[in-house]
C-alpha cells in the first residue's frame, strides 16, 4: 500500500470509518496516518536523541508502529473531542517521550535522603557568597526546620519520590523504579506535598514565607 | 555481567548526566517550596489530563485563553513535568504538522 497525501483530510468520522472497515481502505488509511505520525515525531525527538542518527530513525519507526497498534486497540475510546490526528499525536508523543525518558535516566540511581552525623536530615552545602553570614544562618536553620518536617510528615516512599522529582526525575522513571504507574506517583507526590503545606501552616508558615528566606539577597 | 555494562560502569555510558542533577539543596529547596505553593486540595491524575490533552492543546493553538477553561489541567501542567514536556511537543505538532 503506498501512501496518498490526498487521503489525509479525512473528517474524524472518516478516519473512524476507514480504521474500522477492514481489508484495503483500512490498510490504506494505517498508510496515511503512519507518514502523519512520522511527520510529527521529529518534534519529540528535537534535543532528546541526535535527529539524523540511526538510533533516532529506529525509535521514530518502533514508536510508529506502537502508536498504530494503540490507535487501532483504543479506537473506540476515541470521543471526537480534537481531530483524529491530534489524538494519534498525543498517543505518539506519550510513546515516544516514555521511551526517550527510559533511556536518558536508566543509569542515574534515585536520590536517598542525607543524613548528617547525628542523623539529621542534612542541610550541609556550600556557602553563596553574596549572602551574609546573618542570611546564610537563617537559610541554614529553615533547611533544617523544612528536612525535620519532611522527615515527620512523609512516608518513606515519599520522601523517595520527592527527592527524585526534586532531581528532575521524569515522574514515568521514578515511578518504574518505585514499582508504580505514573498516576499513583502523583497521587503519592500530591498527598506528600498536602501534607507538608499543612504542617507548614500548623507551624504559623506559609510556603511563600519560607521560600522568600532563600531568595532574599544577602547584604 | 556483560561487556558492555563493565565498561559502562567503568566509564560511564557517555551520555551527560542530566542537568537537573547538578541543582544545590537550595535550589531544590526553592522549587519544592514554589510546588507545595501551587498545591490544591483537588488535583487532576495524569491520566485524567492525558484523556483531553488533544482537546486543550488544540483550544491553547487556536488562541483561546485555556487556563481560565480549563483550569484544572493548566494546574496539572503547571505541577507535572512529565505531561507539561509531552504537552509542549504536541503543542508544537499542532502548529506546525496537524
Amino acid at each position: 500500500m503506498v501512501y496518498n497525501p490526498n487521503m489525509e483530510k479525512r473528517t474524524n468520522e472518516e478516519w473512524l470509518s476507514a480504521l474500522h472497515a477492514g481489508g484495503d481502505r483500512q490498510a490504506q488509511a494505517l498508510e496515511d496516518l503512519r507518514a502523519i505520525i512520522r511527520r510529527g515525531l521529529p518534534y519529540a525527538i528535537a534535543g532528546r536523541l541526535d535527529p539524523n542518527s540511526p538510533e533516532a530513525e529506529a525509535l521514530s519507526e518502533e514508536i510508529t508502529q506502537e502508536t498504530l497498534m494503540r490507535v487501532l486497540e483504543y479506537l473506540d475510546t476515541f470521543e471526537g473531542r480534537s481531530q483524529f490526528t491530534t489524538w494519534a499525536h498525543k498517543i505518539s508523543v506519550r510513546a515516544a517521550l516514555t521511551e526517550l525518558r527510559r533511556r536518558r535516566w536508566r543509569e542515574v540511581p534515585l536520590p536517598e535522603m542525607e543524613m548528617d552525623e547525628d542523623g539529621d536530615p542534612s542541610h550541609r552545602e556550600l556557602p553563596d557568597k553574596q549572602a551574609s553570614p546573618e542570611v546564610q544562618m537563617d537559610r541554614k536553620d529553615m533547611m533544617k526546620r523544612v528536612n525535620r518536617i519532611i522527615m515527620e510528615e512523609l512516608t518513606e516512599k515519599q520522601r523517595s519520590a520527592l527527592m527524585a522529582t526534586m532531581d528532575g526525575f521524569p515522574l514515568e522513571v521514578a515511578a518504574q523504579r518505585l514499582g508504580m504507574n505514573r498516576n499513583a506517583l502523583y497521587k503519592l507526590l500530591h498527598d506528600a506535598r498536602l501534607k507538608l503545606k499543612k504542617r507548614l501552616e500548623k507551624e504559623g508558615l506559609t510556603p511563600l514565607e519560607v521560600l522568600s528566606v532563600f531568595e532574599q539577597a544577602g547584604k | 555481567m556483560k561487556f558492555k555494562q563493565v565498561i559502562r560502569r567503568l566509564f560511564g555510558s557517555g551520555q551527560q548526566k542530566p542537568a537537573s542533577l547538578q541543582a544545590g539543596k537550595s535550589e531544590k529547596m526553592q522549587k519544592m517550596l514554589k510546588m507545595l505553593s501551587n498545591t490544591r486540595d483537588v488535583e487532576l491524575s495524569c491520566d485524567d489530563v492525558f484523556a483531553v490533552l488533544d482537546q486543550f492543546t488544540e483550544l491553547a493553538a487556536q488562541g483561546e485563553d485555556v487556563a481560565k477553561l480549563m483550569p484544572l489541567i493548566k494546574q496539572h501542567l503547571d505541577m507535572c513535568p512529565d505531561c507539561r514536556d509531552e504537552y509542549k511537543v504536541l503543542e508544537n505538532i499542532v502548529r506546525n504538522v496537524v
